[in-house]
């Protein structure tokens, strides 16, 4: 049924509204938003990861917190660009600091990541992605 | 006092640099789980801090990183393997654990007073690593 009204109001609204729609309709935590006419919010996490993955998106207090610990890992700057889409590669880690990245995430976040799932991590979504999944796996 | 023979069985050399690859990872992955056993054995929640621990273990790693022979990678984690089921199964002392692993290149020496007090940022850097 919430798909049907999605539907509906895709044809009148904007494009944010066609993105809040879908969330909803995936049962995501929808952002709270204003009547917005035809503005764009630059929500880049959440609408990049509703229009292309429609799995579970991760909050971003989430993606802040494993965005600081690749910061401290890889020691980087506080000022350099580590955002959802940075590959770990890209920030200059390599295979080993990938998996202590991942260790660190388990000891913050208090989760246990299998490997097979450690391998397909590729960028910060990814992990953020994964630790939400895991913690709702744990709180059910 | 049993001490575990959890690492006599040697498994098979690896069969490939991939293969090895995977062992050191999956032996990192071990280590990693059981700092907070270590550091609750040792009672060293207050001298170092686990993410500590784990880049210690990752710089060990490290200094090896350059070996492409799958058979000296085995051996090398026969090793660490070894080393790592002697601390968990408390087979060390403390001290051993604090020298060893929380201790940096600077040794024990923690008086940085009237001696360096003239010398510049960049000496004091230099003197401590390569790198920085």
């Amino acid at each position: 049924m919430a798909a049907i009204t999605g539907a509906s109001s895709i044809s009148f609204h904007s494009r944010l509204h066609q993105n809040l729609a879908l969330s909803r309709a995936n049962g995501l935590k929808p952002v709270s938003l204003s009547g917005y006419g035809r503005s764009s919010l630059s929500f880049g996490l959440q609408q990049r990861s509703a229009r292309l993955r429609i799995s579970c998106a991760a909050k971003p207090e989430t993606v802040d917190k494993v965005c600081q610990i690749v910061r401290k890992q890889l020691a980087l700057p506080d000022d350099s660009a580590v955002s959802g889409e940075s590959k770990f590669s890209a920030l200059g880690a390599d295979s080993l600091d990938t998996v202590e990245i991942v260790m660190g995430l388990e000891e913050e976040f208090g989760i246990s990541v299998e490997e097979e799932s450690a391998q397909s991590i590729a960028t910060v979504q990814d992990a953020a992605d994964l630790i939400e999944k895991l913690i709702e796996k744990n709180k059910a | 006092m049993s001490f575990t023979l959890r690492s006599v069985k040697v498994p098979p050399n690896s069969v490939s640099l991939d293969e090895a690859r995977h062992r050191v990872f999956d032996f990192f992955r071990a280590a990693c789980r059981s700092i907070p056993t270590v550091m609750d054995i040792y009672n060293l929640n207050d001298v170092v801090a686990p993410s500590h621990l784990r880049s210690v273990v990752a710089a060990e790693i490290r200094k090896h990183a350059s070996v492409t022979n799958p058979k000296v990678i085995d051996m090398l984690l026969f090793k660490a393997m070894e080393e790592l089921n002697n601390i968990t199964e408390h087979a060390k002392q403390r001290h051993h654990i604090i020298g060893q692993y929380v201790v940096g290149r600077e040794g024990l020496m923690q008086d940085t007073g009237a001696k360096d007090q003239g010398a510049s940022n960049f000496l004091k850097d230099f003197y401590k690593t390569n790198y920085f």
